[in-house]
């Protein structure tokens, strides 16, 4: 295993040295660890580009002499192999350090950490950052993020079992092309492949294994979803709902506008989900009560109604 | 990635960092690096057989750490640190936004630094995928609010208020953890307001136990769990995630505990006609009431 390691490492130090391409011969000849026949070389050599590219490695294939295009040279260029992040600061490498932290114990931690150990051999000076409250982490998630990276990065296909509302499971495979975190909850976004439409999928509701799979077509990732825009309610039909004063938090949350009406405050919340926001209204009992819109309205009470019957 | 791709990642990544941190300790490197001192020694020899064709003193690195100190000479090629990968820019950004979430308002210059610094991290990624983090709610919060649940004591918290804009220290005793609209927020009962109050879990900025008074209100949270029966009318994820129910089957009954009636009384409300309180019948009759009084307040207006 360390002769593999060794020859890897040696290899990738002689494409890195090198001003010019060097020719599969001139590979086998000068770089350590290539021996057998040239059946076995040539295997050897395929698998360890493989690797290189799999580290992140960019090797560079290009012709050796222009008027003998015969044979193809071999390089990686310094410029895509160092770190290139322009002038790093000592505060703004604090930043980082900072940005690493919130993975604590969460999926990308080792990620999170070689990216830290990189920038740390950059030779710049450590600052402390002083920041007061308590550092929030990024919750973990069961799901494996690792894959949802590795799948996002190269546009391939990701297949999962979903639970959608009606609590049926059914498999999806989108092209993923956002990937966030709010208020603890993983939510992945992509392009369904079945409807060919741009859909979100809370990561915990996934149940069972994710499946990569090759995607051969070019993949323009969509421009017209905007990760930070995806609240917005403005399309919605407003709903008018008193809600007592003090009470419905999580209601208030919701709202547009608040009107003071003395005992009661008026809220204007957008419909994004009726069976959800009835839901909502029906939690807070006898605090909330619903004046427009009607179908709203009719739609609670034929909850009420069935609620009563069930229970006869 | 495979063992010898991950060492050989390593070996890359060691060079850069010996080279600015010359004479660092064998233990001290092991540590960094997540690996056992015996490892890390096994890495070095390793990378001590490497260098540029020819392989002889001249080209190999000069690797010296016999003395439990590590320098590193003879290795310009490898000296400077790699391009920093997908996942790991993936992990930068987001981890960016979180902290970025947290600055004081007065320090304008860390939001600046911060986004020019996600900006030029996000470029690294090649695509425009996007990626987003909001203030989470912290891990620690939700482990100490469910423990809390679990064992019915008390916690002391930092709670920053939305509307008054300042952190107040508060003694709590949690009643139950719900979620809407993917925010989850706590109902406790406050000992500083002498009152039920709820909090949203995100502005809980710290929670630690607390030792508090038993027997605050038998109404609002019982000091033994509550056991009820429920029957499923209709399916839904809704449903199964505010009750908590992994296999959850319509038509199937399903027994569960809880500290608080309200919690039931209000959970099996909001389930509309997809849930049917069974036991215990003085819950069952306070749910009855309440839905026929919210339907007399609908029909007679």
């Amino acid at each position: 295993m360390s002769r593999k390691i060794e020859r890897l490492i040696n290899l990738t130090i002689a494409l890195l040295a090198t001003k010019r391409y060097l020719t599969k011969s001139e590979i086998f000849r000068t770089v350590e660890g290539y021996e057998g026949t040239p059946e076995t070389k040539e295997r050897m050599f395929e698998r360890d580009k493989d690797d290189l590219r799999t580290l992140g490695i960019a090797i560079e294939v290009g012709s050796f002499d222009p008027l003998f295009s015969d044979e193809s040279g071999y390089r990686i260029r310094s410029e895509n192999y160092q770190l290139n992040l322009g002038k790093i600061t000592s505060s703004e490498l604090a930043l980082l350090s900072l940005a690493a932290e919130a993975w604590q114990g969460a999926a990308l931690e080792h990620a999170a950490q070689s990216a830290v150990i990189k920038l740390n051999s950059l030779g710049i000076p450590a600052d402390t950052l002083e920041i007061p409250g308590v550092p929030l982490k990024l919750s973990n998630s069961a799901t494996d993020l690792n894959t949802i990276t590795d799948v996002i990065a190269t546009s391939d296909f990701l297949s999962f079992n979903y639970i959608a509302t009606d609590l049926t499971v059914r498999s999806r495979t989108i092209i993923p092309f956002a990937l966030s975190n709010n208020n603890g909850f993983w939510y992945l976004t992509g392009v369904d492949q079945e409807i060919l439409e741009i859909r979100t999928f809370r990561l915990d509701r996934i149940h069972g294994e994710l499946v990569k799979k090759h995607n051969k077509e070019v993949f323009e990732i969509p421009t017209d979803f905007d990760i930070f825009g995806s609240m917005d309610t403005t399309q919605h039909a407003i709903a008018t709902i008193d809600v007592r004063k003090g009470k419905g938090f999580s209601l208030r949350a919701l709202a547009t506008s608040i009107i003071d009406l003395g005992e009661w405050d008026q809220l204007s919340i957008p419909i994004v989900n009726r069976e959800t926001l009835t839901s909502q209204i029906l939690w807070h009992g006898l605090d909330v009560y619903v004046q427009e819109p009607s179908d709203l309205r009719d739609y609670l009470v034929s909850q009420l109604q069935a609620l009563i019957l069930n229970h006869e | 990635m495979s063992a010898p791709l991950s060492r050989t990642a390593r070996l890359l990544d060691l060079v850069p960092y010996i080279n600015t941190h010359q004479g660092i300790a064998l233990k001290d490197l092991a540590k960094h690096f997540d690996v056992t001192p015996a490892q890390m020694s096994a890495d070095l020899t390793t990378l001590w057989m490497c260098g540029l064709p020819g392989y002889t003193p001249l080209e190999l690195m000069d690797l010296e750490f016999d003395s439990g100190y590590v320098t590193i000479r003879n290795a310009e090629t490898l000296a400077k640190p790699r391009a920093i990968t997908f996942q790991e820019c993936v992990a930068l950004v987001l981890g960016l936004d979180l902290v970025m979430g947290q600055f004081p308002a007065e320090r304008q210059d860390l939001m600046t630094s911060a986004r020019s610094l996600r900006e030029r991290i996000a470029r690294q990624l090649g695509v425009p995928v996007q990626l987003q983090a909001t203030s989470s709610v912290s891990n620690e919060v939700v482990l100490a609010i469910n423990k809390a649940l679990n064992q019915n004591s008390g916690l002391l918290i930092q709670y920053h208020a939305l509307y008054k804009d300042d952190v107040s220290s508060r003694t709590i005793k949690p009643i139950y953890l719900y979620e809407l609209n993917g925010q989850r927020y706590l109902r406790a009962y406050c000992f500083s307001a002498m009152d039920f109050r709820e909090f949203r879990a995100d502005r809980i900025m710290q929670a630690v136990h607390k030792e508090v008074p038993h027997g605050i209100s038998s109404h609002q949270a019982s000091e033994e769990k509550i056991g009820f029966g429920i029957s499923i009318k209709a399916a839904t994820r809704d449903i199964a995630e505010r009750f908590g129910i992994v296999d959850l089957t319509e038509n199937k009954d399903f027994s569960l505990t809880s500290y608080s009636r309200q919690w039931i009384e209000r959970s099996v409300l909001a389930s509309g006609s997809g849930v049917v309180i069974t036991s215990p019948s003085y819950i069952r009759d306070s749910v009855i009431k309440s839905a026929q009084q919210l339907l007399d307040r609908y029909e007679h207006s």
